[in-house]
């Protein structure tokens, strides 16, 4: 029996174009799947045909073989019109309307289910404020787009995404250009949506680590391989993370949840609280390609720092890592 | 607001000529009285009612044709020029005046002449028009679509200029003289062929309203909102084809409202919404053309100015003005 939750399924799925008549295929025997109420991440490296997955998906490019379900229907079924109903996008188009405001823009976003004059009815009216609600930007309502940072714009677009009122929301790098509180904030109310509205939601996105925090799957795409879906905290259990990471030179680090230099080091004996130790290492690893003295032991004591560094009978103390590092790193 | 403005514009306008007819004279026939001279009777009726007829339909259909253009495009430089219209109606005048008389043919004399060369000019804009959609059918991205337009104004252009090079002082008057733009060359058969080209062409707009709305995303948003870019691109290459191939037909081409008056619109009104805008676009090219023939009778004086030339002195600047005072870039 077909699970309820399953808002959108492919199997077999080929993504490509066609030029001249001959299939130009760029991934090949994809399988997926997407829940209503999860938040599914796409990573994989530039190129790889994440966009071209997406545009499939989004029923704006055919595929080339296999099959995909939106809702059980078959996608090449649906019209363009019912799609746009089912289907809401926040794209990487740059879009800038000076006389637009926030509220006109939402309301763009109901234009699927308007007649054909476009008017407005009080359900739709009440739709956008309820998209304005969950993205909290009611503060913004009649602030024209023109004046807007990149992370309002950002959450405007979502609003209006949501304001179009599908089952199916695709985002693609909605973080991208945004900086590091808007990135989070974004990622974070993606989550809340798909929760709260119980919408499934896809993303296309290069922020790893924040990507992990919100995250109920993860798609891992690569070069004419097939998708790897799971979990993310799965993936990094059994190591498929690094799927994303095809050079050897670097890896990710299961304790700090990092992509570090893959190149084997050896550090001296060093004894302190974790934290402190984590962060000694680091500015050690950035800073020196091979420590020649393994013989060093090192004590870190916080409140107040200090770092002993005990050579055979010689005891130097630093009261900072720069300190330490300063003396190191020349020798 | 904008039409009472445009009513009033319409009558000042028919007081205006080289015979000024008082204002209040035309308001009280209205009302049923006699002019005090029935040559007035004449002038109006004969002359300006259909010339400010005229000028009211093109300003709409130029200015409706380039705000459908602009929004499509996403192009604040698109206008009825811009897929070669208005070029491919002059080098249908052109081909008639200048190489037409090559054969002994002599088409200037009396009101036949006149249909001649407004079948000439429509025959020129239809070439052009089946031209662009072939191109559309071939290529699906618009930006490859204005520049190909583009390129077949300047063709037009070149093949008008050869034409004139061999063609003698006579003919080339006269197809200056076309090309200079006239309101006043209507006579009432052709105004109501104007008319009915006019609401055949508005048809499109209305079925498309609402997409032209989800194209202020750009093609991909109005994608995902169910808009069928291969009809709205059909619907917008007859609407503008028809509006703008028949005002270049009726009147000559007449520069500057269809790209100026879209601008003008959305800085006064301050919105996006399609459903304001080609309203607002409407009246405002009917006032502005309406105004710009008034200047060009140079009230008090026997004289006239070519529209043409009057459109772009007083538009110009006035664009000028309102880009520079608000953030024009940002309007797109």
């Amino acid at each position: 029996m077909e699970d309820r939750n399953i808002v959108l399924k492919a199997s077999s799925l080929k993504l490509g174009y066609k030029r001249k008549g001959v299939d130009v295929v760029i991934a090949d025997r994809l399988e997926l799947e997407l829940y209503q109420g999860k938040l599914t991440c796409l990573l994989g490296p530039n190129g790889v045909g994440k966009s071209t997955l997406v545009k499939t998906i989004m029923g704006q490019l055919p595929s080339l073989g296999g099959e995909i379900w939106l809702q059980g229907m078959s996608l090449g079924k649906i019209s363009t019109k019912e799609l746009s109903k089912k289907i809401a996008v926040v794209l990487t188009d740059k879009v800038s309307l000076g006389n637009v405001t926030v509220y006109q823009m939402i309301a763009l976003g109901r234009i699927p289910h308007t007649a054909w004059h476009g008017s407005m009815s009080i359900g739709d009216h009440q739709k956008v404020e309820n998209a304005i609600e969950i993205t909290k930007i009611g503060y913004l309502r009649h602030t024209v787009l023109s004046e807007l940072s990149d992370g309002q714009l950002q959450k405007v677009m979502i609003a209006r995404a949501l304001a179009q009122d599908g089952e199916l929301l695709i985002l693609d790098e909605p973080t991208a250009h945004l900086d590091m509180i808007n990135r989070f904030e974004v990622m974070h109310l993606l989550r809340r949506i798909a929760k709260e509205e119980q919408k499934a939601i896809l993303v296309v996105t290069h922020d790893l680590d924040i990507a992990i925090d919100t995250a109920d799957e993860f798609w891992i795409m690569q070069c004419s391989q097939p998708l790897v879906c799971g979990t993310p905290e799965d993936l990094i259990i059994n190591g498929q993370i690094n799927l994303l990471l095809p050079d050897a030179k670097l890896q990710f680090d299961l304790t700090s949840g990092k992509v570090q230099d893959a190149s084997p080091f050896e550090f001296p004996a060093i004894s302190g609280d974790e934290t402190s130790v984590l962060w000694l290492k680091s500015i050690i690893r950035k800073n020196v390609a091979r420590f020649l003295n393994l013989e060093l032991e090192l004590t870190i004591e916080t409140s107040p720092f200090l770092l002993k560094a005990k050579d055979g009978d010689q005891i130097k103390y630093f009261h900072s890592f720069q300190q330490f590092i300063d003396f190191y790193a020349i020798r | 607001m904008l039409l009472l403005m445009l009513i009033l514009v319409f009558f000042i306008n028919m007081s205006i000529g080289s015979v000024t007819i008082p204002f209040m004279e035309i308001v009280r026939r209205i009302f049923g009285n006699e002019f005090s001279r029935t040559s007035w009777e004449i002038i109006i009726f004969q002359y300006r009612l259909p010339k400010a007829f005229t000028a009211v339909l093109a300003g709409i259909s130029l200015s409706v044709s380039g705000l459908q253009m602009q929004t499509f495009f996403r192009n604040p430089l698109a206008g009825p020029y811009v897929l070669g219209i208005s070029s491919g109606a002059g080098l249908g005048v052109a081909l008639l005046v200048m190489a037409g008389s090559a054969f002994g043919l002599s088409f200037f004399s009396g009101g036949i002449g006149l249909w001649v060369v407004v079948i000439a000019a429509a025959a020129g804009a239809i070439l052009v028009l089946l031209l662009m959609s072939f191109t559309a059918w071939r290529v699906k991205d618009s930006m490859t679509l204005l520049i190909v337009g583009l390129m077949f104004g300047s063709l037009a252009g070149a093949i008008v200029s050869v034409l004139s090079y061999f063609s003698d002082a006579n003919q080339l008057k006269v197809y200056t003289i076309w090309s200079m733009g006239s309101l006043g060359s209507t006579f009432s058969g052709q105004l109501e062929l104007f008319f009915a080209a006019c609401l055949v062409g508005f048809l499109p707009i209305l079925i498309f309203i609402k997409s032209y709305n989800a194209m202020l995303l750009g093609e991909s948003y109005a994608k995902s909102m169910g808009v069928n870019i291969q009809k709205l691109r059909w619907g917008m290459i007859i609407s503008t084809g028809v509006l703008a191939g028949s005002a270049t037909a009726f009147c000559g081409p007449i520069a500057f409202i269809g790209i100026a008056v879209p601008h003008m619109a959305r800085l006064i009104f301050k919105t996006g919404d399609h459903r304001v805008l080609f309203p607002a676009s409407a009246l405002m090219g009917a006032i502005v053309l309406l105004f710009c023939d008034g200047i060009s009778q140079l009230p008090g004086s026997a004289q006239t100015l070519p529209i043409n030339a009057v459109t772009s002195l007083i538009g110009a600047p006035m664009v000028i003005c309102l880009v520079l005072k608000r953030n024009f870039s940002k309007e797109f």
